[in-house]
């Protein structure tokens, strides 16, 4: 990992180089030929100008008049890079700084780069040939050896940039490294640990919003999540262990009982029947840990829509009212409307339904149970909200009360397997909500809350995490 | 009633072929994919049970869907030990028209068979549902006892209604906890039972001729010669 990383560092920065130099040639280009284009102009318009002004020479003046001329201007000296060299119809020197006629010049009309041989030495050279009247040649020039000096600064100029850029390039490459490096060896520390097995360790989180603290964040969620998870696999399996293993023991003593006594048909048709009734209790706490599973899992956001939890919650309320009635208990429901959530209407039933079932439970003989569903404003939180009047849950318990399988001192002796409420938790925790846990003065007041646009997939967890509800 | 079971395991398969037998109805049995495939392409059945994991390459759903494809409307139960909400919607999915999750209570597949072959041959457009002196008008929403008025509630005429065309046959708690409600989880505590005793209390208190019997370890039957 460590390697990797510090490979895609210099990598990076030796990209950045690259295309650095690749800016930079593109840039050089047009301005090296817009800077080349613009000499050889001003060179070939000096060269004309020259020749223009030495033919209005021999035109006033003669041939004697000219040589003169150029005699005074430059006498036998290469001074200044001009070149002259004025010759008669059969090239032999008259006057000028060439000691005689170079060989090769072209006869057509403008100015040509050519080399000429000065005694041993070689020099590059811009000439242009003239033909005066008589027969006369002229040949006028420019040596571009001083050209070479402004060229060579170009040329470093560009190597200067480029180095300069190579520099920069390779040492914020191994900067960033550095920085990139330290980070990621903190993650990839506490990472390790983990590996190692101590699932309580979190990475620093300096409280910056750069995007490492980000990943940092992200990550601890993710933790968080991973830790309660094996938590919850943990206590599933002791709580199966004991819960299970207590219909399975029933199950077999009565089965066995059966094999050894062999009482009368009629017994033996009763115990069967109690068999199977002990098989479908422990299919019950099977197919409820089954649900659980489904849920925790996160698996079930393919059963997501528009939902009006109003509505769910009052259907859930109705599915309970004659079995209320019956115990005497007054079920009532108030809601201030439509209110509808992203959710799971098959979940969000059960749990509601869960919840009142609890509630009739322990409610009183001609006890209230009421399920109200209200809107939080302004951030605009559910909470489905059922209270009792029965005994209420001591407080050290409410953060038991959701683990799965356990069991109040006060749900001694009532039906059910103490995953109830784990259930309600789990399809809160789906949603991206809680389960809320508050005494009612007297008896408990459990609310499901909920955070609107908290879609599938997660969402703003940490939103949904901080999110509490004042209502009631 | 001619029914296909397709069933790899060999207890399940033979007390499923046992009960049904005794319930009066013919069995074929193909404990593999393909023997499935073939009887159910070529016998005509009123219903086929179809387990969903088989040997023999084809699995259950496969079955279904070619079946489907072919253009056969026979009812199919879909019998599996994938239990997930998901799970059952895919069956559902595939052309399956009622999912039962393994374990079950023979009940409850009975009962679930029986309403599935008497849903292939109901006529949809009936506006009346009678039963003995029972009648229940599902255009005014009105049900009459031996003419007198019975008064119910939306949800109580919901469960009637279910009770009315599934007359004569047993309906367990889940199938109207699902068609009733449309709901799909164990609601732990009696509630169907006190809905239904309810029910019972407007629909046949004061006749003598019970028309809601509860049926043991099983469920219940609304039936005029009761």
């Amino acid at each position: 990992m460590a390697r990797l990383l510090r490979v895609s560092a210099v990598n990076l920065a030796l990209g950045y180089v690259f295309l650095s130099i690749c800016v930079l040639t593109l840039f050089a280009t047009p301005l090296w030929y817009a800077w080349r284009e613009s000499i050889e102009e001003g060179r070939a318009a000096l060269i004309e100008d020259d020749a223009r002004r030495l033919a209005d020479v021999f035109q006033t003046q003669g041939a004697q008049g000219l040589a003169a001329a150029i005699d005074a201007q430059v006498g036998r000296r290469l001074a200044g890079g001009q070149i002259i060299l004025f010759a008669d119809a059969s090239l032999s020197r008259l006057a000028g700084n060439l000691p005689s006629w170079p060989p090769g010049v072209p006869e057509s009309p403008g100015p040509h780069n050519l080399s000429i041989d000065l005694g041993g030495s070689s020099m590059q050279t811009v000439l242009m040939r003239s033909f005066l009247p008589g027969g006369y040649n002229l040949l006028v020039g420019r040596d571009v050896a001083r050209f070479r000096t402004l060229e060579a600064f170009f040329w470093y100029g560009l190597a200067g940039a480029a180095g300069i850029v190579l520099l920069v390039g390779v040492l914020g490459g191994l900067l960033v490294r550095r920085a990139l490096l330290s980070e990621v060896q903190g993650i990839s520390q506490t990472a390790s640990a983990i590996v190692k097995g101590n699932l309580s360790q979190r990475l620093p989180t300096p409280g910056g919003a750069d995007e490492f603290d980000m990943l940092a964040q992200t990550l601890n969620r993710m933790l968080d999540q991973i830790e309660h998870l094996i938590h919850g696999v943990r206590n599933v399996s002791n709580a199966i262990a004991h819960d299970l293993r207590t219909p399975l023991a029933e199950l077999r003593s009565r089965l066995e009982e059966l094999s050894l006594t062999h009482p009368s048909p009629e017994e033996t048709f009763a115990e069967v029947d109690a068999a199977v009734a002990d098989v479908d209790r422990v299919l019950g706490i099977f197919n409820a840990l089954l649900r659980l599973a489904e849920i925790d899992t996160g698996a079930r956001y393919s059963g997501f829509v528009q939902v009006d939890v109003a509505k769910v919650a009052s259907e859930a309320a109705e599915f309970y009212q004659p079995v209320a009635e019956l115990k005497g208990v007054r079920l009532s429901f108030e809601s201030s409307g439509e209110l509808t959530v992203a959710g799971d209407p098959l979940l969000l039933a059960q749990a509601i339904g869960n919840l009142i079932d609890n509630a009739l439970k322990y409610a009183r003989e001609n006890g209230t149970i009421t399920v109200e569903v209200v809107q939080q404003q302004p951030d605009g939180v559910i909470g489905i909200a059922v209270s009792d009047d029965g005994p209420g849950i001591p407080d050290e318990e409410k953060p038991k009360v959701t683990e799965r399988f356990y069991r109040g001192d006060a749900s001694r002796g009532t039906p059910g397997a103490g995953l109830g409420l784990s259930l309600v938790a789990a399809v809160a925790k789906l949603h991206g909500g809680s389960l809320q846990l508050r005494d009612n003065h007297p008896g408990l007041r459990a609310t499901l809350i909920l955070v609107p646009g908290i879609g599938p997939g997660g969402g703003p967890l940490a939103v949904a995490a901080g999110a509490s509800f004042a209502g009631g | 009633m001619k029914v296909l079971l397709v069933e790899d395991n060999e207890r399940v398969a033979s007390f499923v072929k046992k009960g049904l037998s005794e319930a009066g109805h013919t069995i074929d049995h193909a404990d593999n994919g393909r023997d499935g495939m073939f009887l159910a392409a070529s016998e005509p059945y009123d219903v086929v049970i179809m387990d969903r994991m088989l040997p023999g390459g084809i699995d259950g759903l496969s079955i279904i869907g070619a079946l489907r494809t072919a253009g056969s409307k026979v009812p199919i139960l879909i019998l599996s030990a994938l239990s997930d909400v998901d799970e059952r919607i895919r069956g559902l999915k595939s052309g399956g028209d009622d999912y039962l999750v393994k374990p079950f209570a023979f009940g409850e597949l009975l009962a679930r068979i029986d309403a599935l072959a008497r849903r292939s041959q109901e006529s949809p457009a009936e506006t009346t549902l009678v039963l003995g002196d029972l009648s229940m008008d599902l255009l005014s929403r009105k049900v009459t006892r031996a003419g007198k008025g019975v008064v119910l509630q939306p949800r109580e005429f919901k469960l009637l209604e279910y009770l009315m065309r599934h007359a004569n046959q047993v309906v367990t708690r889940t199938m109207l906890l699902e068609n009733v409600w449309d709901y799909h989880f164990d609601p732990q505590t009696n509630v169907i039972d006190v809905h239904v005793s309810r029910l019972r209390q407007k629909i046949d208190a004061g006749f003598e001729r019970q028309l809601l019997r509860t049926i043991r370890n099983a469920g219940y039957m609304l039936s005029a010669d009761g």
